[in-house]
């Protein structure tokens, strides 16, 4: 085939005088570029970047500000929850590091994903708060770290002070009053967060047959309620700043970034107790990228910049006790954090693994309720 | 003479046993349908590799179990049996189907009559008008649909112009979250293939017979209804068709703008395969739900084969 200039293709182009031939010939010459500079890039990489597996939210340089000063930034893939990220992981997802929470991971290493975590290779593990790194919920049977303690905090109800009244209970989130302005995260947590309004307190995490089928009606009514199920937390923080919602499931970030923009909100503490969360990082045996990017990775976000970020923006709290050396006292102080996270987690209601089956029922139950069966 | 003919016959003999290029060249120059199947085979590789097998094994995963972690390989029909257990599958199987027919009909009426100015009014730069009607899917399918939850959304574009206007003094809550969002939403995503079928159609259709039509005393009306519809219905079935699949199974519009109540059959299956780690249970779910697409597009091509035979 003559090879044509680009203008002549132009002109054959638009007066329909290319043959079938050429114009194959010209698609397969554009589609062939991208491909070959592709693997050109590929080969210029150094070491490969480790793929993180994070919650939205989660991917700014800002949280692990050592390893991207000295490597740029990982690749990063996100999951809603933790169900959807370790089913991923477990069907062969490529994914070197995750972002599980103490009652989550054990799902993933019962399947033999996780890696023993090498403590030694981490130069802030010494700096993180001694009651974590010994906390039983981040080792498995043998003692073998499969979780480094990174973020924690609490779940609970953000709302509205101006247009919302009544007492802080998890029962704000079953109040017929607030028709269509409620909203809960679009997880079986809604099946928790009826356990816990029903009065189950603690055995909400472990629930009988009986028991399911008691909260059952609470959570239809909830479905009927909810102006939508949310699976990103912007979308609470965009629709309770408009009004639009007025109590919702969520995090510390919400309320913080709710009233940073000068929204009248709260964050409850309900009378059957707040829930609390440690969540970190663990390391999956299926990734392909670099073993030492990977520690660093680890390192990084465990390092006092990440936890001052953290801590200051984000509204969580950090496992690196330095980080509240650094931090604003007053920032602190708004958050109303103990100064040794041990002190909350022991207090409110430890989020808790569930048992395989009952989770498995507990989605199924809520998959029905959500489509009005 | 006799000597010579057996070593030419020898000599060939051998290059025909020792090469195996000039063998598998006699082979392809003997029966057309090798070669036939050497032009077909990148793309039956591709369909092999990317359509086959996977929905073999989708096929395979429904026949089996997932216990927590394993994967127990019995053949069994409880995934199947499950289904027509619980009503919720088949309620929220006909649901899907219903609002993707909704869908569809919504896409061609708005289609249509964008496919039929093109076709009749545009006289210049056709490919410009062709060219912007795509514009639209030169953006992600998902920021279309991002998109719409703007336009629809509670301090959304329709709202506050509304509220402005002082038409209303509160937003109006109806607009997002439900199925009808979902429609439409669906009908702005697909309406490009619907509209490039019926323009083809449109376009094909033989001037001259408007223009007799006319000459033997048709209004516009008439001529419309008796030569332009019956001539583009094929562009029309096969636009319907290619809505109306691919919608059925959407899960992404549903779960971004449906709220509770726009949930489709699509989003099961992604919680099946996903957070509720049952692949078993949503490959059967995927399998019936093909099943029920053919048997209904099927049906609705034999209709129309068999309406066009009587005519």
């Amino acid at each position: 085939m003559k090879r044509m200039g680009i203008n002549e293709f132009q002109d054959k182009l638009f007066t329909g005088k290319l043959d079938r031939r050429q114009a194959f010939g010209a698609l397969a010459a554009v589609g062939v570029l991208p491909t070959v500079m592709t693997f050109g890039a590929g080969r210029a990489r150094a070491a490969q970047q480790p793929l993180v597996l994070e919650w939205s939210g989660y991917e700014i340089p800002e949280l692990y500000p050592p390893y991207a000063a000295k490597h740029g930034e990982p690749d990063f893939s996100f999951f809603a929850t933790e169900q959807e990220m370790a089913t991923k992981i477990r069907n062969g997802y490529p994914a070197d590091i995750t972002h599980p929470c103490a009652d989550s991971w054990g799902r993933m290493d019962d399947g033999g994903l996780l890696k023993a975590i090498d403590t030694s290779r981490l130069t802030n593990w010494p700096d993180v708060f001694e009651g974590l790194r010994e906390h039983h919920s981040i080792h498995d049977a043998d003692g073998n770290v499969k979780m480094i303690p990174a973020d924690w905090g609490n779940s609970s109800i953000i709302y509205r002070t101006d247009l919302y009244d009544g007492e802080e209970s998890w029962c704000m989130l079953f109040d017929e009053r607030y028709e269509g302005k409620l909203s809960m995260l679009d997880s079986e947590s809604a099946l928790l967060v009826a356990g816990l309004c029903h009065g189950f307190g603690a055995d909400s995490f472990n629930m009988t047959d009986e028991m399911l089928a008691e909260v059952r009606p609470l959570v239809e009514k909830q479905a009927r309620l909810v102006r939508f199920y949310w699976g990103d937390q912007t979308e609470v923080e965009t629709a309770m700043a408009s009004g639009e919602i007025v109590a919702a499931y969520a995090w510390n970030s919400a309320v913080k970034s709710l009233k940073d923009q000068g929204i009248p909100v709260a964050y409850a503490v309900p009378k059957e107790g707040i829930l609390n969360w440690l969540c970190g990082l663990s390391i999956t045996n299926v990734g392909t990228g670099d073993e030492d990017l990977v520690y660093e990775y680890l390192d990084a976000w465990l390092s006092p910049e990440a936890g001052k970020f953290l801590l200051e923006e984000y509204g969580y709290g950090h496992a690196n006790k330095i980080t509240f050396e650094i931090s604003d006292p007053q920032k602190i102080a708004d958050l109303g954090f103990p100064s040794d996270p041990v002190e909350m987690l022991n207090n409110g209601l430890m989020f808790q693994p569930y048992d395989p089956v009952v989770l498995e029922k507990m989605v199924d139950m809520f998959d029905e309720v959500k489509i009005g069966l | 003479m006799s000597d010579q003919t057996q070593a030419a016959g020898t000599y060939s003999q051998a290059e025909e046993q020792t090469t195996f290029g000039f063998k598998l060249r006699a082979l392809f120059l003997k029966h057309e349908w090798l070669r036939g199947y050497l032009l077909l085979s990148p793309t039956l590789l591709v369909m092999i590799c990317l359509m086959c097998v996977p929905l073999f094994m989708l096929v395979a995963y429904s026949f089996w179990t997932q216990n927590y972690l394993d994967i127990d390989k019995t053949f069994t029909l409880a995934n199947y049996e499950a289904y027509f257990q619980k009503p919720i599958y088949a309620a929220l199987m006909f649901k899907s189907i219903r609002m993707s027919l909704y869908c569809t009909f919504a896409t061609l009426l708005l289609a249509y009559p964008m496919a039929y100015f093109i076709a009749f009014k545009v006289t210049k730069n056709k490919l410009i008008w062709l060219i912007l009607i795509t514009v639209p899917f030169w953006t992600s399918y998902l920021l279309r649909v991002f998109a719409w939850k703007v336009i629809l959304g509670f301090n959304g574009v329709i709202n506050s112009g509304l509220i402005s206007l002082g038409i209303i003094n509160e937003p109006l809550e109806f607009l997002l979250y439900n199925p009808t969002a979902v429609v439409l939403t669906l009908a702005h995503a697909w309406a490009a293939f619907a509209i490039l079928p019926i323009y083809v159609s449109l376009e094909k259709i033989d001037r001259s017979l408007l223009e007799a039509a006319t000459d033997l005393g048709d209004t516009p009306k008439e001529r419309f209804w008796r030569v332009t519809w019956p001539l583009s219905l094929p562009g029309v079935i096969a636009a319907g068709l290619l809505v109306f699949i691919p919608t059925v199974g959407d899960y992404v519009t549903p779960k971004l703008v449906g709220g509770t109540t726009g949930i489709m059959i699509g989003n099961i299956v992604q919680s099946q395969f996903g957070k509720a780690n049952n692949w078993p249970m949503g490959a059967a779910l995927s399998v019936i739900s093909m099943l029920m697409i053919t048997i209904l597009v099927v049906t609705f091509i034999a209709a129309t084969n068999r309406a066009r035979a009587k005519n």
